[in-house]
């Protein structure tokens, strides 16, 4: 399986109050949508995975937003940050965050609705479309301006799916000021092959880490 | 004089109501036309401004509530239809002008409620035939003759 992945570095901090972290797949790549999105006018669309790797850049640091019925987007009502998105296979997963004080009512519901219950959906932009005359749109260019969670069962795609981590807690070390604004807004990119690589970091990374941290320690 | 009146007033009314529905049909006309140039436009450069991977719950609101205004307006002229059909005297006496009764009743037609072919073509024998078209034609929008 090809893996295609961009992230976002954000500061971390444990068990930060106002951050819940999430994973999702936000769509599908290369395959039709089950059911026309808003605005293709009556047509199911193809997401192309060339269009959605090239889009890639622009769903980092977008928003989540919800509908209070669950059933669309309201962009006034940004509820989250995405900071990972990959394509693995045919799927476009993303991960990032909630803000869970801000909105508890999107934690509430998230915890308490059936498992496979709550899916997502992107907002495009600016979007080019290779024959508008096909039956199905097939997607080549593309500028994603948000995602929303919603029901399953109102996203195009009904492959797609949201779910909250179990816990708050992410990693650990407790850092400086300057640590984080030295590492906030770098953007982390590879390539890997049969592996899920959001959750993941890899050695180096943390060597990388750890000797920054060694060095911001005298100061 | 407040016959007279009444049915200036009438006529007025009656024109604003043509004037208001063409207006509507031309706003309507309007956004079908700029629906259509942005579709031909988008069409012709296959770019789309915005696309949502929801489902078109709004479109679909939209469509009932369309429906629904629909099938209210269906039951109201329904409505109406049967209500002319049981007392024609009463909608004949609504939308008759007063000069026209008038005219009628000298004629010898007082009462609108079933008007023979034969006596209203008796009566109409005196005018012109410009006239005796815009008097049936008001007896007709009456709906006492069909």
């Amino acid at each position: 399986m090809r893996l295609e992945a961009m992230a976002v570095n954000l500061p971390e901090v444990a068990a930060h109050p106002n951050r819940a972290p999430f994973t999702g797949v936000l769509t599908l790549v290369d395959e039709p949508s089950t059911r026309p999105p808003s605005g293709a006018r009556g047509h199911r669309v193809i997401f192309t995975r060339k269009a959605a790797l090239a889009a890639l850049p622009s769903l980092l640091g977008m928003a989540v937003d919800y509908a209070p019925s669950w059933d669309g987007h309201d962009a006034r009502r940004k509820c989250g940050i995405i900071t990972a998105a990959d394509v693995g296979g045919s799927r476009l997963h993303v991960a990032g965050y909630l803000f869970a004080k801000d909105f508890p009512e999107v934690e509430r519901q998230m915890r308490q609705c059936p498992p496979g219950a709550m899916g997502m959906s992107w907002e495009l932009a600016d979007a080019h479309v290779e024959d508008m005359r096909a039956e199905i749109w097939t997607l080549t260019r593309a500028t994603f301006t948000g995602a929303a969670i919603l029901l399953r069962e109102k996203a195009a795609y009904r492959n797609t799916s949201f779910e909250l981590a179990a816990s708050r807690c992410r990693s650990i070390l407790p850092r400086t000021a300057a640590q984080d604004g030295a590492d906030a807004g770098a953007t982390r990119r590879f390539r890997e092959a049969g592996s899920t690589a959001l959750r993941g970091r890899t050695t180096r990374k943390e060597e990388t880490w750890n000797h920054r941290q060694a060095k911001a320690w005298p100061r | 004089m407040e016959s007279q009146t009444g049915e200036s007033m009438a006529a007025l009314s009656e024109g604003m109501e043509r004037m208001e529905a063409r207006l509507e049909a031309a706003a309507a006309l309007f956004e079908r036309a700029a629906a259509l140039i942005e579709q031909q436009e988008s069409e012709r450069t296959g770019e789309v401004r915005k696309i949502v991977a929801a489902i078109d719950s709004g479109r679909e609101a939209e469509l009932e509530k369309k429906l629904e205004a629909a099938e209210r307006q269906i039951a109201e002229l329904r409505a109406q239809i049967e209500a002319k059909s049981e007392t024609p005297a009463q909608s004949a006496r609504r939308t008759v002008p007063a000069a026209t009764a008038q005219f009628l009743a000298k004629q010898g037609i007082s009462t609108l409620e079933a008007v023979e072919a034969g006596a209203l073509d008796a009566a109409l024998n005196g005018l012109s035939l410009e006239q005796r078209i815009a008097v049936k034609a008001q007896l007709l929008r009456a709906g006492v003759v069909s």
